[in-house]
C-alpha cells in the first residue's frame, strides 16, 4: 500500500516536469461587439476562445494542466475572438454560423467547463441575445468588426 | 445440447472472422479525401445522392487540420498521418462545401451529390 502510494506520488511529481504552454499571446484584432454581447462572450467563451484566458490554479498542476492546455489550444484554433481581425470575411462568416448552431444545440459552453465555472452557463436570454447579434452580423455581411 | 453450444460458438466465431475480413474491404471502397501539400484532393468529390455513405478523410501532411463542413454539420480534427471516417446521411442533390478550418489559405473543396 505504501509502495503504491509512493509510486503514485513519484509519478505525480514527474508529471509536473512535463512542460505545458499556459500563456496569453497579445491580441491581434479582437472582436468588437456591443457591451452586453461582449460581456456574455467574455464570461462564457473567452477562457477557451480568446487570448484572454483566465488560467485557474489547477492549470499549472499536472495532469489537469494537460487537459486545460489542450482544451484552450483546440478552442483557440476553432475560434479565437482575439484574432478576429486576422480572419478572412468568409472565415468570419463560417465561424458566426457555427456559433449560431452551437448556441441552438446548447453544445457550448461544454457541461464539463460549466461544472468548474458555473458563472459561464448561458441562460435562454444570453443565447437569444448572442444569436440575435450573430444574425445581424451575418445579415450585414461584414461579419463583425474588430477593435 | 453440447452440439448446439458447439454450433453457436462456431457461428459466432465465423461471424467475427468474416466481419474482420469484410470490414477492411468495405473501408477500401469508401470514397476518400486526402489532405497533402496544403490542399485537399480531390477538390471536388462526386457521390451518389439519396443513400447513406461513408467518406474516408486522410491527413497525409505534417500539419494538424480540421476537416469541416457547415452544410454537412461535420468537423473532425486530424493529426498528421491520421485517418478518419465521416458518416453521412442520404444527401439531396446539391453541393456541400468542406474546408480546413485551421488554415484559411487552404482552398475549399466540395462534395457534389447527384
Amino acid at each position: 500500500m505504501v509502495t503504491i502510494a509512493a509510486s503514485l506520488g513519484a509519478a505525480l511529481a514527474a508529471a509536473q516536469l512535463v512542460p505545458v504552454r499556459v500563456s496569453n499571446p497579445p491580441s491581434r484584432g479582437a472582436l468588437a461587439a456591443p457591451a452586453d454581447v461582449h460581456g456574455i462572450l467574455s464570461r462564457s467563451c473567452y477562457d477557451c476562445h480568446s487570448n484572454e484566458t483566465r488560467w485557474p490554479w489547477y492549470a499549472r498542476v499536472a495532469p489537469l494542466s494537460w487537459m486545460v492546455a489542450r482544451d484552450v489550444e483546440i478552442g483557440r484554433r476553432e475560434i479565437n475572438f482575439s484574432e478576429w481581425g486576422g480572419y478572412l470575411p468568409q472565415t468570419r462568416k463560417r465561424k458566426l454560423q457555427w456559433m449560431h448552431r452551437s448556441l441552438g444545440g446548447e453544445s457550448m459552453p461544454p457541461w464539463s467547463y460549466c461544472l468548474m465555472h458555473p458563472q459561464a452557463r448561458l441562460d435562454a436570454n444570453d443565447r437569444a441575445k448572442l444569436r440575435a447579434w450573430i444574425d445581424t452580423q451575418l445579415k450585414d455581411g461584414d461579419s463583425a468588426d474588430t477593435r | 445440447m453440447a452440439a448446439l453450444r458447439y454450433l453457436a460458438c462456431s457461428a459466432a466465431f465465423a461471424g467475427v472472422l468474416f466481419s474482420g475480413i469484410s470490414s477492411p474491404l468495405a473501408a477500401q471502397d469508401d470514397p476518400e479525401i486526402r489532405f497533402e501539400n496544403h490542399q485537399f484532393k480531390p477538390q471536388t468529390l462526386t457521390v451518389p445522392a439519396g443513400r447513406k455513405l461513408t467518406i474516408r478523410v486522410v491527413n497525409a501532411s505534417d500539419e494538424t487540420i480540421e476537416f469541416e463542413s457547415f452544410k454537412l454539420n461535420r468537423e473532425e480534427i486530424l493529426s498528421p498521418g491520421e485517418t478518419t471516417t465521416v458518416h453521412l446521411p442520404a444527401l439531396s442533390d446539391g453541393t456541400y462545401d468542406f474546408y480546413d478550418d485551421f488554415h484559411q489559405d487552404v482552398p475549399e473543396g466540395s462534395i457534389v451529390a447527384k
